[in-house]
């Protein structure tokens, strides 16, 4: 049977080239809590997700572009700026493909691109997150005119078709000391995350 | 423009093609499609009269104020929403468009 060949086209006028689509934060005062607390410590995430989060003390970021979601906590470390740690979830990471390797690659040519940072990659492993197979990418990247140093640790992962990922980023004056028992509380975060529910692209 | 890419599988399954288009030059478009890694086409409309058509021209702007466009086959154009894309969006209704052209 001949297939019945529909083919709209999609114009997008752009502003110029420049503009890719910067996430932007939004007031959260006048929205209800989008997560629950279950007896066993786990966070419902929008009935959408469940993982175990951070120690109290960690504050909690949301930022939405387009109706995805995005979300993370991060804290104020002991030290100098810029001691900061900050983990996320992210359902749309920088690039494009499916395949670990090549997204990894895509992934990092945008990566903190405001900081300005060469990345060299500490570890690369393969493993096993949100009950599928993923790739684990632990780097440093050191700013020598600002005297900074950033240790960043990017999971990637699948949802249905679509890869997702998890990441860590410690940033600390150059010539401090990373916290790695920080990276810890990161990993059971992403060891413990689910999928409760089919992501909005699976249901199409 | 990344959005899109990430969704080409789902625009290939509800028939649909993108297109991007600007004023810019054919060289900066080739250098910043490679630059995000973008496998569909990239317009150059210098003298900007397909964004006298969409209406994206406006007040005496040079460049086009961004505006996602749905053609279907016969050439009507029939969505278009101005600013940045809204993808969950895009593809609902390309999912219905595709639905309505199954059935005719």
């Amino acid at each position: 049977m001949k297939k019945n060949i529909l083919i709209p086209l999609l114009l997008m006028l752009a502003i110029g080239i420049v503009l890719s689509g910067c996430a932007t934060t939004q007031s959260q005062a006048d929205k209800p809590k989008p997560y629950r607390m279950t007896p066993q410590g786990t966070v419902i995430w929008e009935d959408e997700f469940e993982f175990l989060p951070p120690p109290p003390d960690w504050k909690l970021l949301r930022v939405e572009e387009q109706g995805d979601i995005n979300f993370g906590f991060m804290r104020n470390d002991p030290g100098g700026f810029p001691s900061v740690t900050t983990f996320a979830y992210d359902e749309e990471p920088f690039g494009c493909t499916t395949r670990f390797e090549d997204r990894e690659k895509e992934f990092f040519k945008r990566f903190l691109f405001n900081a300005i940072v060469q990345f060299q990659v500490l570890e690369k492993k393969p493993v096993q997150v949100a009950g599928g197979e993923g790739l684990a990418v632990t780097v440093e990247g050191k700013d020598p005119v600002k005297r900074e140093k950033v240790r960043a640790k990017v999971v990637f992962g699948k949802r249905g078709d679509r890869v997702v990922g998890w990441y860590i980023t410690q940033w600390r004056p150059m010539d401090a000391a990373y916290d790695l028992s920080v990276f810890e509380i990161f990993d059971k975060f992403v060891n413990s995350f689910k999928f409760l529910k089919p992501s909005f692209y699976q249901t199409l | 423009m990344e959005g899109h890419q990430r969704n080409l599988y789902l625009y290939d399954r509800f028939n649909a093609r993108v297109l991007g288009v600007s004023r810019d030059d054919t060289l900066t478009l080739k250098y910043w499609g490679q630059g995000l890694d973008l496998t569909f086409p990239l317009l150059s409309n210098i003298t900007g009269f397909l964004g006298a058509y969409f209406g994206t021209l406006k007040d005496n702007q040079f460049v086009f104020a961004r505006r996602t466009v749905v053609i279907d086959k016969t050439g009507v154009i029939r969505y278009a929403r101005d600013g940045s894309p809204d993808f969950k969006d895009i593809l609902l209704f390309l999912k219905k468009l595709n639905q309505e052209g199954g059935k005719s």
